[in-house]
């Protein structure tokens, strides 16, 4: 029992982490109808930044951390500025450019820094205890980071002028740009925002998971599990979902071994993209 | 697909073109957005349907061509029910639908959308009578090998008509063919309504705001309100009733109050 | 007897004569060169031409899919598993096998899966081909999981093992030629379905076209060309290793068509050839080759949208200063004979939007 409950520690932690990664993939779509092949890219980015910044430059874990997400930020609205906003109207293009963007950063990251996992750990160790359950301490750390950031990111999209022109920038942006919202100054900044929670997930998990360039791949994967079942545009609906994912994974990591759970998630996915395109909560799917 | 049942009132033998829209409703979720629509459509018919915004014009022109099921009601052609019968399958079957906004195949030729329809619709190669006619008066058939989308908007609403009129249709759907057009190019729409009476005899179904081309042109109309048929018969008539009057000023008024 | 030859031609397209042309040439390069080094690396180019027109007929829809490398693994594992348990290693039924398996599968997933377009579209194709690969190490007894399955029977033609490199560099040319053959009938017979469809979905149903079947037909033809790319691959290598049908390799294959430019079939061999050279020649660096794709793929966006074919052709346009457009070859409309005579003669087109 006490496995049981633990392993649903486990797995509410990885949700939340799931829902901080996958609230900047799906902050993107919603708002600028992009979908961000270079997430997981911004992800393993994050974690390196971090690494470098703890090895190289010997900075406290926490400022490595500041620095992974104002290294993805900057990167992603940069990006955004000069290369995607010339596309942005016409979404496949803009698709095809986040790939080329993903390509020339992991090839960057490889070069960088080499093939090998290198030897990034958490700062704190040791388990939390309460009773018969347990949960690691960074586990524990990194889900209170993952809480007060997503809270900040609802804050912030609910509750602020930032947040109500990014909203209504999606959904209609020539409408908002007739009222007065800019959105050639808002896009960028609603992209590095998706980047930067992308680099601060990284940076956060990759110390207690493991760190390498070749994450990008199934972590982008990941996010796209969760944020179609979801549901592309709905911040609640990546939210549930990234816990069932991180639910899921927890359970059938331990009751099932091998990657059936994940085997069993995709193909729920696929059957529910093709059921109900706009997933659990997501816009109306309207084609392309 | 198309589904081939014979209607209520067999014995009665029903013209092919004949259009039957029994009692349609239309309900998103709790919302009714269209309730006991009924009339009927024989061929050589104009039938104008006008109503203030929001009343329901496209979505009856969406059910009626099959973008859209209706939750409630029936609609047959010639006697079949094609209530249920998906979009293609009734433009193949004649229902036939025009685009509020322009609707060609963008980058070909004229010849070639025009081909195209020729080829969806029935296959072969010719194109119905009075294709030729209908050309010329439409300017187009100097124009044969530009692009479509580097015609004059027009131009491009008036190909998106012929390429209607090219499927020989049964029943002809005109969703605001006059919508965007300038006053003096109007007229091209009451050349299109009278050559396809002359030389298709279909019936024909004009959603529209423009009311002196409605008045030109539809011995009947009928006025939607939410969702409903608030009157029916000759324009002369209907649009002096007092309560369609109310309802279009109804509509002004809840505009100058957002304003 | 030029007529019909003119028509004939007409049919096929420029772009596509010229591409079966090239690939027959191939046929030639034993002759030129011995060096083992460029036959590999033909073969290579000839095992992604098929991929990338699999790419290639699904943009002619409109769609961008990313589900080649799970169709390659269908049409690969076919043939490995037939071969090794079955021991069957006829070169045609095999060729008959991968295309058939992919497309047949096909059928039901495009019922699925043919609603949805534009980048839902990418997703779910982009999940097709995780899920396909995870079923690939899943499923050990079928596939041999993380070991794949290795030692494949040489391929037999009429008897005869196909087993030195020039062998395997024929029939990869036999599978190009193939899957050219297959893909010029397809998008010619089919020209104007697909362009519609492409231009303007809704205005092809409601003028009577039953758009779901084409899209139907283009996706298990696509679905049976990756098939073909498949099973050129494993006949390479003798191997079927699910390391060869990464869901991100997709993106090696969309690159080709789209670098290339996907206007023409001839943009995907184009595109083949210099990509997988490209790839070759990083051949001690292999881990720059990504980023060099990734960097082609954003200038091409960016500043060359027809790709490498399409941009030259646009540029020779303009320097022979006809006022030409690139236009799809209209059907002719035989309107009364006082009209005919003003008809321009349907003019020839080099390349195709």
């Amino acid at each position: 029992m006490e496995s049981f409950v633990s392993t649903g520690l486990i797995g509410v932690s990885l949700g939340v982490q799931y829902a901080l990664l996958a609230l900047g993939f799906t902050l993107i779509f919603g708002i600028l109808g992009v979908v961000n092949f270079s997430h997981g890219g911004f992800y393993v980015l994050g974690g390196y930044v971090a690494y470098a910044s703890v090895h190289y430059l010997g900075a406290p874990y926490p400022l490595a951390v500041v620095l992974a997400v104002l290294a993805s930020g900057i990167l992603g609205y940069l990006f955004e500025l000069f290369l995607l906003e010339r596309v942005v109207e016409d979404h496949l293009s803009t698709l095809m450019l986040t790939l080329g963007l993903f390509l020339v950063m992991s090839t960057g990251i490889l070069v960088t820094f080499g093939p090998e996992s290198p030897q990034f750990t958490f700062p704190v160790t040791g388990t939390w205890r309460y009773g018969n359950y347990y949960l690691p301490k960074e586990n524990l750390i990194v889900l209170s980071v993952c809480v007060v950031t997503i809270g900040a990111v609802y804050l912030l999209m609910y509750k602020t002028d930032f947040g109500r022109a990014l909203r209504a920038l999606a959904d209609d942006r020539r409408v908002a740009a007739a009222q007065g919202i800019r959105p050639r100054l808002l896009f960028p900044l609603a992209f590095a925002l998706a980047t930067a929670l992308a680099g601060l997930t990284g940076a956060l998990v990759t110390p207690i998971l493991c760190l390498a360039p070749h994450l990008a791949d199934p972590v982008l994967a990941t996010s796209f599990l969760i944020v179609i079942l979801g549901g592309l545009g709905s911040v609640g609906g990546a939210t549930l979902a990234a816990f069932i994912v991180g639910m899921v994974e927890a359970y059938s990591s331990v009751y099932l071994g091998g990657s059936k759970g994940a085997l069993a998630l995709f193909v729920f996915v696929l059957i529910m993209l093709v059921i109900r395109p706009s997933g659990l909560f997501g816009q109306e799917v309207h084609g392309a | 697909m198309a589904t081939a049942s014979t209607s209520v009132t067999a014995g009665k033998a029903q013209h092919e073109g004949e259009l039957h829209v029994d009692a349609i409703g239309k309900q998103f979720g709790g919302l009714k957005v269209f309730d006991q629509v009924s009339f009927k459509l024989l061929p050589g018919d104009i039938l104008g349907v006008v109503g203030p915004n929001g009343a329901g014009k496209t979505t009856l022109i969406n059910i009626i061509s099959g973008l859209l099921f209706p939750t409630h009601g029936r609609i047959t052609l010639g006697g079949h029910d094609i209530t249920r019968t998906v979009f293609h399958g009734r433009s193949r079957m004649g229902v036939i639908r025009s685009f509020q906004q322009t609707s060609t195949f963008r980058p070909a030729t004229v010849r070639e959308n025009i081909a195209r329809a020729i080829r969806f619709s029935h296959g072969s190669e010719m194109p119905p009578r009075g294709m030729d006619a209908l050309m010329k008066r439409f300017e187009l058939s100097d124009r044969l090998d530009e692009q479509s989308d580097k015609l004059p908007y027009g131009l491009q609403k008036m190909l998106g008509l012929v390429l209607a009129y090219v499927t020989s249709p049964k029943v002809l759907l005109l969703d605001e063919p006059a919508a965007g057009l300038e006053i003096r190019e109007r007229g091209r729409v009451d050349d299109f309504v009278h050559h396809v009476r002359e030389e298709l005899g279909c019936g024909m179904l004009i959603v529209e705001h423009d009311m002196d081309l409605i008045r030109r042109l539809c011995p009947q109309i009928m006025v939607l309100d939410s969702g409903r048929i608030l009157a029916e018969g000759p324009p002369a008539d209907v649009l002096a009733r007092p309560e369609v009057i109310a309802a279009y000023m109804g509509a002004a008024e809840e505009v100058a109050e957002q304003c | 007897m030029t007529d019909r030859f003119r028509s004939f031609v007409r049919f096929c397209g420029a772009a596509e004569l010229t591409s079966i042309g090239i690939l027959v040439l191939a046929f030639g390069i034993p002759l030129l060169s011995s060096s083992p080094f460029l036959v590999s690396l033909v073969t290579q180019i000839l095992i992604a031409i098929p991929a990338a027109f699999s790419v290639y007929v699904m943009l002619r829809m409109d769609l961008m899919t990313f589900a080649v490398p799970a169709f390659m693994a269908m049409g690969a594992y076919s043939a490995a598993i037939v071969g090794l348990r079955a021991g069957i290693t006829d070169t045609i039924v095999l060729t008959a096998l991968s295309f058939a398996v992919p497309a047949l599968v096909a059928l039901p997933l495009g019922a699925l899966v043919l609603r949805l377009r534009g980048v839902y579209f990418v997703l779910v194709t982009f999940l097709l081909s995780q899920i396909t690969q995870l079923l690939l190490f899943e499923t050990p007894k079928l596939t041999g999981g993380s070991n794949g399955l290795a030692g494949m029977p040489a391929t037999t033609l009429f008897g005869v093992a196909l087993e030195d490199n020039r062998a395997v560099l024929f029939l990869a040319i036999a599978l190009a030629l193939l899957a050219a053959a297959i893909t010029m009938v397809l998008t010619r017979y089919y020209r104007q379905h697909f362009a519609a469809i492409k231009e303007n979905q809704i205005l092809a149903e409601s003028l009577g076209l039953v758009v779901w079947h084409y899209k139907m037909l283009g996706f298990a033809v696509a679905a049976g060309l990756a098939g073909i790319a498949g099973f050129s691959l494993v006949n390479m290598l003798l191997t079927a290793h699910p390391s060869s049908f990464s869901a991100m390799s997709s993106v090696d294959y969309i690159a080709y068509t789209i670098v290339g430019g996907a206007g023409s079939m001839f943009g995907p061999i184009v595109g083949s050839a210099l990509l997988v050279t490209a790839n070759n020649m990083f051949s001690n660096r292999g881990e720059y080759s990504p980023g060099f794709f990734g960097l082609l793929i954003i200038i091409v966006v960016l500043a060359m949208k027809d790709g490498i074919v399409g941009t030259a052709i646009k540029l020779a346009q303009r320097y022979r200063g006809r006022s030409r457009r690139i236009v799809l070859t209209p059907t002719q409309i035989p309107l009364q004979p006082a009209a005919a005579a003003e008809q321009t003669p349907v003019a020839d087109q080099t390349v195709e939007r």
